[in-house]
């Protein structure tokens, strides 16, 4: 005779991830290496905005990468070109950067001098959201010629993002994009979100956002000092 | 697609909860997925299919409870449903909030044949 029953289970579905990432995090924080995950959409321009990170912050920090790509190394070359420690993570076909695919590649970086590592993940701005890579915050990058409903479409990540830099603004005349309407959704979703309007192209607006994240790196590197 | 990772992870959950039990069939997987994370529930579906074919898992069904954003207000500690996810107060209208609940994803419970 068969016997129908229920089992409560109450399991997190993403537990395995979330446990690899607070090792992940323990590891970052002990090397007091301030590690941030960059997010957004393809086109939106992390890696052009990561290059321009680290044309400035380069000189007065030490910095590493962790590229995050489907299938080639193109935004790692681009990277290498910097000359700072780079590796690529190629996800074969996955549609973001879990906690796992980063623990195996910490191994090939030096720790003890490190001050900054930015992870570019996967060019998304829906699944990377759902995923913890042990990051101190993440960064959502989205450009202004993508339209101003992408926040309300796609809240998540811009709940979950500490900071928001809003791209090519020097096409915002070009385009029907009403930028009001885009940072009004944007604190609707995160009223405690940073905003930085910049152009990687011109330079425009750059500066607050290196000097502020400059700050961020300062500020870790003393708590371990 | 980040639906089948995700699923990797209810297949684990099963996995582990079954080795304790003696089990002939599972007949429904029960899940909550919260508004406020990017989970899809055909997507879902899909993936378990995928995920459950020649396991004891095969043929059962799949139950999704879709969870609304719930908030708390930092300053005044009101409770509130996040509607059109404004996350501001709407008693003391102040803007730090913490979400209790719209962000699950979790395999609730397994309804099985023993």
């Amino acid at each position: 005779m068969s016997l129908q029953r229920e089992i409560p289970v109450m399991a997190n579905l993403l537990q395995s991830n979330d446990f690899q990432a607070e090792i992940n995090r323990k590891h970052f924080q002990k090397h007091n290496c301030l590690t941030i995950n960059l997010i957004g959409s393809p086109g939106a321009g992390k890696t052009t905005l990561l290059e321009r990170t680290i044309a400035v912050l380069k000189s007065k920090h030490n910095l590493a990468v962790i590229e995050g790509d489907i299938f080639t190394s193109k935004d790692a070359e681009r990277i290498a070109q910097h000359d700072i420690p780079v590796v690529q993570i190629n996800t074969g076909g996955g549609c973001h950067l879990d906690s796992k695919m980063v623990e195996k590649v910490l191994p090939q970086f030096q720790w003890d001098n490190l001050d900054l590592m930015i992870i570019e993940n996967v060019g998304n701005l829906v699944c990377p959201a759902d995923f913890d890579l042990g990051e101190d915050f993440k960064v959502v990058v989205l450009s202004v010629v993508e339209g101003d409903d992408k926040p309300s479409k796609y809240p998540v990540i811009f709940r979950n993002s500490k900071v928001a830099v809003l791209n090519k603004m020097d096409l915002l005349g070009l385009v029907e994009t009403d930028l009001g309407v885009m940072k009004e959704d944007i604190l609707k979703i995160n009223p405690e979100i940073k905003i930085f309007e910049v152009s990687c192209r011109t330079g425009e607006g750059l500066e607050d956002w290196t000097n502020w994240l400059d700050d961020q790196v300062r500020k870790t590197k003393e708590r371990g000092a | 697609m980040h639906e089948m990772a995700l699923m990797g992870g209810v297949f684990e959950a099963i996995t582990s909860t079954l080795a304790q039990y003696e089990v002939k069939k599972v007949n429904l997987v029960k899940l909550k997925i919260g508004k406020l994370t990017n989970a899809e529930p055909d997507a879902l579906q899909m993936a378990f299919e995928a995920y459950a074919k020649g396991t004891i898992c095969e043929g059962a069904q799949l139950q999704i409870e879709l969870v609304p954003v719930k908030a708390r207000c930092k300053s005044c500690q009101a409770e509130f449903d996040v509607d059109e996810l404004a996350f501001v107060c709407p008693v003391c209208e102040g803007l730090g909030v913490e979400i209790i609940q719209g962000e699950e994803l979790l395999l609730e419970s397994l309804e099985v044949e023993q």
